[in-house]
């Protein structure tokens, strides 16, 4: 580009070199003082209007210069530009430039962003549902048809893995038996009779509240009874334990066990509530089973469950009677305890009830 | 092979088509013995004679007009406006003849003219030099709106708008004029018009951009591949008509997309293309179609140009808030 002297603002016609301050090579900035000229009237100095290399230099000290002709020449050209060009000596690759459209060789999951959503809610993968909209799109009732085929999460998960191991430790063994409630009125707290009857059995036979570490082939039996109670919900299998109940009386535990059906429904349910039982109790029988192997989890090694409670004939002193049963199944691990032991402990628990009273 | 500027490049394909073509002719202002404001027509006066390569007085209206007169009549002129901000005063003639001479005389006629102009800010020059009003032109029936983003292309495109037989705006990065150089090899051919250029393929996020904004784009996918996000860039070079297919292609495969463009966000051609990705890709969405666009705003003086031109922190957050999505 070649800078010509602009009118130095007096509009006079031509002006004398006074000293050059730059030479032929030199590299000058923006603004940078290029030389001072002397007019009629003053020395002014002109800076340079760009930053670039000096290719040539118009006059020498002492020549005049009319306005509007060459006073320097900077190296490129790059036209007579208002504003400012960045020149680089970058160099442009561009490999691999695709020239329109390419058909996708893929299919891709065709879903709107609200289902997309809540798969994502759901913990739904995409790429597992059948799509069956009319434009090949995943629907609302295709992620929820799917839902029961999802990977297991949150508690459920937490089941599975605890019942496995489970099953794969322990040496279980289930007793069953009956115990007779006839004398129990239909207002009676069974599920309380049930604790209470468990915590008399413990006291005449310890040894199925205990723990067992298998690793150590240790037996810890435990002194404080506290009573796991399992508790089924739509998320899966809760187990919230009722801390020291050999202290507490009726009232105290039905209450106890009031907050933690609400806790464990509405998930506020703490996790130190759900840790720590001594032995656990299942009331299985809500809408049917009556005998079952309950399942025990390490490192207990008792488990008593209960069926649905039903009138039966029975052998009541010699004579038949129509009587209520409540259906017990005592699983144990025989690994630490005897069949004996639980024999003797299933006997104290149905004694115990049998004799209980509202 | 030489490897040349963009600006350098637009020389050479009026250089080539001149020589291969007799009816092609040059106008504008200073454009002849000056070589043209940027020097896009450089030389082209010494080869090709003051017939063919014509100065015209600083009347935009006129040069408008005289072009189409001359394409009407069986010449291929290609037209230079200074700036993108000067071809306001030519509107009236491209909007209402040049667009539409094919349609008006059912066929009889047709308009093969170019016209040319350097746009967009960062060159540090006054508003009205530095604006992209890009989606005025995009809007208007019957006309071509191709913007090159590099050497290569500017020349394969500008061939292409020659020879094209109907009126083609032919916007020109002033920004990327001497920005790089690449090699181009000067055989004649053109590259096809309406269709997208995919610069880097990728599976995950789809970025959509257009000229000057390349280079803010490029820059903002080296620093968000390195993140492990593997970005798809496409070039879309011709405006008007949208190749939607490429973009709608790509978007169906990354489910994620953002359009950059150097324009206000309001009416600008990323709202288009937005919008027809909701028309037609719906189902394919996996965030909203994020838009990263200059203010709606005039383009401010040299020191804030900076903070209008969208940079590559604004490009790398939307790619993020996009991939987060839920």
């Amino acid at each position: 580009m070649i800078f010509n002297l602009p009118d130095l603002g007096e509009g006079l016609a031509e002006a004398e070199i006074r000293e050059w301050y730059v030479k032929q090579g030199d590299i000058v900035k923006v603004d940078q003082k290029l030389l001072s000229v002397e007019t009629a009237k003053a020395v002014v100095d002109v800076p340079s209007p760009e930053a670039g290399k000096i290719v040539k230099l118009y006059g020498n000290k002492g020549d005049f210069i009319k306005t509007g002709a060459p006073l320097v020449e900077f190296e490129g050209d790059n036209g007579s530009v208002v504003g400012k060009l960045e020149a680089s000596s970058h160099v442009l690759k561009e490999d691999n430039v695709i020239i329109g459209a390419r058909k996708n060789e893929n299919e891709f999951i065709k879903v709107l962003p609200a289902i997309r959503a809540l798969a994502k809610q759901l913990n739904i993968d995409l790429n597992l549902v059948k799509p069956t909209g009319s434009h090949g799109e995943i629907t609302e009732e295709d992620v929820r048809k799917s839902q029961g085929s999802d990977a297991l999460h949150g508690v459920r998960r937490f089941m599975a893995e605890a019942m496995s191991y489970a099953h794969q430790e322990i040496a279980a063994v289930t007793l069953m038996d009956d115990a007779n409630i006839t004398h129990l009125s239909g207002n009676a707290d069974i599920t309380v009779a049930i604790f209470q009857a468990l915590i008399h059995a413990i006291k005449k036979e310890p040894a199925l509240n205990a723990w067992y570490d298998s690793k150590t082939k240790t037996r810890i039996l435990q002194h404080d009874i506290h009573l796991g109670l399992a508790i089924d919900t739509e998320e899966g299998l809760f187990v919230p334990v009722l801390k020291d109940t050999h202290q507490k009386d009726a009232k105290a535990l039905r209450s106890e066990i009031d907050v933690f059906k609400k806790s464990v429904r509405d998930r506020t349910v703490s996790p130190n509530d759900l840790k720590g039982a001594t032995i656990t109790i299942s009331n299985f029988g809500m809408f049917a089973g009556r005998y079952a192997t309950p399942m025990i989890v390490p490192p207990q090694v008792a488990i008593l469950g209960c069926g649905q409670i039903r009138k039966e004939v029975k052998v009541v002193e010699d004579k038949m009677a129509i009587c209520r049963v409540a259906p017990l199944s005592l699983t144990f691990d025989h690994r630490v305890v005897t069949g004996g032991e639980a024999s003797r402990f299933l006997a104290a628990v149905i004694h115990y009830l049998e004799s209980a009273h509202d | 092979m030489a490897e040349i500027t963009l600006v350098e490049a637009v020389d050479l394909a009026l250089a080539y088509e001149m020589q291969a073509d007799p009816s092609v002719v040059i106008l504008g202002e200073d454009i002849a013995k000056n070589g043209g404001v940027f020097r896009a027509t450089q030389g082209l006066l010494d080869k090709f004679g003051p017939d063919r390569v014509r100065d015209t007085p600083l009347a935009e209206s006129m040069i408008g007009g005289l072009a189409i007169g001359m394409a009407i009549e069986g010449l291929k002129p290609v037209a230079e406006f200074q700036f993108m901000g000067f071809l306001y005063p030519a509107l009236d003639q491209i909007i209402n003849h040049a667009a539409r001479i094919r349609n008006r005389t059912r066929g009889h006629l047709s308009c093969p003219v170019v016209f040319r102009a350097p746009f967009g800010s960062g060159i540090h020059a006054p508003e009205h030099h530095s604006e992209s009003t890009e989606a005025l032109l995009a809007h208007i029936p019957g006309l071509r709106v191709v913007i090159p983003s590099s050497p290569v292309r500017a020349y394969g495109l500008l061939l292409a708008s020659i020879r094209d037989p109907d009126p083609v705006i032919f916007l020109e990065p002033s920004r990327l004029y001497r920005f790089a150089k690449q090699e181009v090899e000067d055989n004649g051919k053109a590259l096809p018009l309406d269709k997208c250029f995919t610069l880097r393929e990728g599976k995950d996020i789809t970025l959509v951009t257009w000229g000057a904004m390349i280079k803010e784009t490029m820059a903002a996918a080296e620093v968000i591949v390195k993140e492990g996000i593997d970005v798809e860039i496409i070039d879309v070079a011709t405006l008007k008509p949208l190749d939607m297919e490429t973009i709608l292609s790509s978007v169906e495969k990354t489910g994620r997309c953002v359009i950059i463009h150097e324009a206000p966000k309001t009416g600008g051609v990323g709202a288009d293309i937005s919008a027809q990705i909701a028309e037609k890709a719906l189902l394919s969405l996996k965030a909203p179609v994020m838009r990263i666009t200059g203010y709606d705003t005039i383009v401010p003086y040299a020191r804030l140009e900076k903070y209008y031109i969208p940079s590559v922190p604004q490009i790398v957050d939307a790619i993020k808030k996009t991939m987060e999505f839920a």
